[in-house]
């Protein structure tokens, strides 16, 4: 799975995930999470969508330090990288 | 009257109380406070109605002659509560507290609350005295409670400035903080969440007592995510300042993928466990909030 690909699921999930009403296409890899109406409930909703989603088992206290959309990406194409090599 | 005035109001009313309550001995402050309980019953209609009419469509009582007798305990018992909390800190800080309390726990959850550093899901409700619950669990494990915020913010401050303080901390429902919870267990505390709060935004449909009602996911999704361990527990009053405290667990419910399904069957298997909880201590629940909301009302005495 390329990033952009990666980026795109990302905010399809979020979509889902939030209560805000955003403009969805203006969202890029610099937008905060925070700033896309997920708060706590909807982060939760969010974890166990990309669990699923990517196949991928991490512990979810590793996502409290993640802030932008581009850092949740980076963190999930380490995490693949790390499962095919 | 405007609400600032209210506010202050209640504030005089509730700085007043908590200063008697204070210089009261325990047993006459729980006598008090029963009596306060019963007027409180008797004046405030609406509460009452709800009351009545929760514990009949929970079918708990046979007759609804009965229904308003649990429903008249338990306005008690809930004043009760309130006066064992604000004396609990000088019960609990003596050496003989552990005479207090009677602990049921399964030897398998009790290994898991001992052991450092390992965060722990624990659901309850509005039975019993869950004040005390989190105070005394606190002694074993650092406990992080979610509430809401009050709706005065004078008697929220007073009421605050009184919490037992320590291992045992509150964290509001709403936060800019999206990732405390998670924080709380990954720091191995004990997450405290109580289930049978009505959830305004409608986040999932959940029989309680056999009839639906809106509930919060957020326990259940932070099992599902974290696979952190889940129990159901409740302290129960025995006596004068004396408790029980009974957990099952730890519950474990893998994600199966459908999470709908995931989250429905944990609080349903939540709600059970306080379901059979409530028949077993009718007057010790608190049944003046409006679990059902959006339902007509059933039949039964005003």
């Amino acid at each position: 799975m390329t990033r952009d690909e990666i980026v795109e699921k990302l905010r399809d999930l979020m979509k889902r995930s939030s209560q805000a009403e955003i403009d969805w296409d203006a969202v890029t890899e610099r937008s905060e999470i925070l700033a896309l109406g997920i708060d706590s409930l909807a982060m939760l909703d969010l974890i166990y969508d990309v669990q699923q989603e990517f196949a991928l088992e991490f512990e979810a206290e590793e996502l409290l330090e993640v802030k932008t959309v581009g850092d949740l990406a980076s963190f999930f194409e380490q995490r693949m990288a790390g499962r095919t090599s | 009257m405007p609400r600032t005035i209210q506010h202050l109001a209640e504030y005089g009313l509730a700085g007043t109380l908590l200063g008697i309550v204070d210089v009261l001995p325990l047993p006459i402050a729980v006598s008090a406070a029963r009596g306060l309980g019963r007027l409180w019953y008797r004046v405030d209609a609406r509460r009452r109605r709800v009351a009545v009419d929760n514990v009949v469509r929970a079918g708990i009582a046979p007759s609804a002659a009965q229904a308003a007798l649990i429903a008249r305990a338990s306005f008690e018992h809930f004043a009760v509560l309130l006066a064992e909390s604000l004396k609990s800190r000088r019960a609990f800080n003596r050496p003989d507290w552990r005479d207090r309390i009677e602990w049921g726990i399964p030897p398998e959850l009790e290994a898991i609350l001992e052991e450092p550093g390992r965060g722990v899901l624990l659901a309850s409700g509005h039975l019993g005295n869950w004040e005390t619950a989190a105070q005394l669990l606190s002694r074993t494990k650092p406990v992080v409670g979610v509430t809401r915020r009050m709706n005065n913010p004078y008697v929220e401050r007073l009421i605050r400035k009184r919490k037992p303080t320590g291992a045992f901390t509150l964290t509001p429902k709403r936060s800019a903080d999206s990732g405390r919870f998670l924080r709380a267990l990954k720091e191995g505390k004990i997450l405290a969440l109580l289930i049978d709060q009505h959830a305004p935004r409608g986040r999932i449909q959940v029989n309680f007592f056999g009839r639906p009602c809106t509930s919060y996911t957020a326990i259940a999704l932070l099992h599902l995510v974290t696979q952190a361990p889940l129990c159901f527990g409740y302290c129960v009053r025995t006596g004068l300042m004396r408790f029980r405290f009974k957990a099952t667990g730890p519950l474990s419910h893998p994600r199966t993928g459908d999470k709908e399904r995931d989250v429905r069957e944990i609080l349903e298997s939540l709600n059970r466990e306080l379901e059979e909880a409530v028949r077993a201590y009718p007057e010790q629940y608190l049944w003046a909030h409006r679990r059902w909301r959006g339902e007509r009302p059933a039949p039964g005495p005003s």
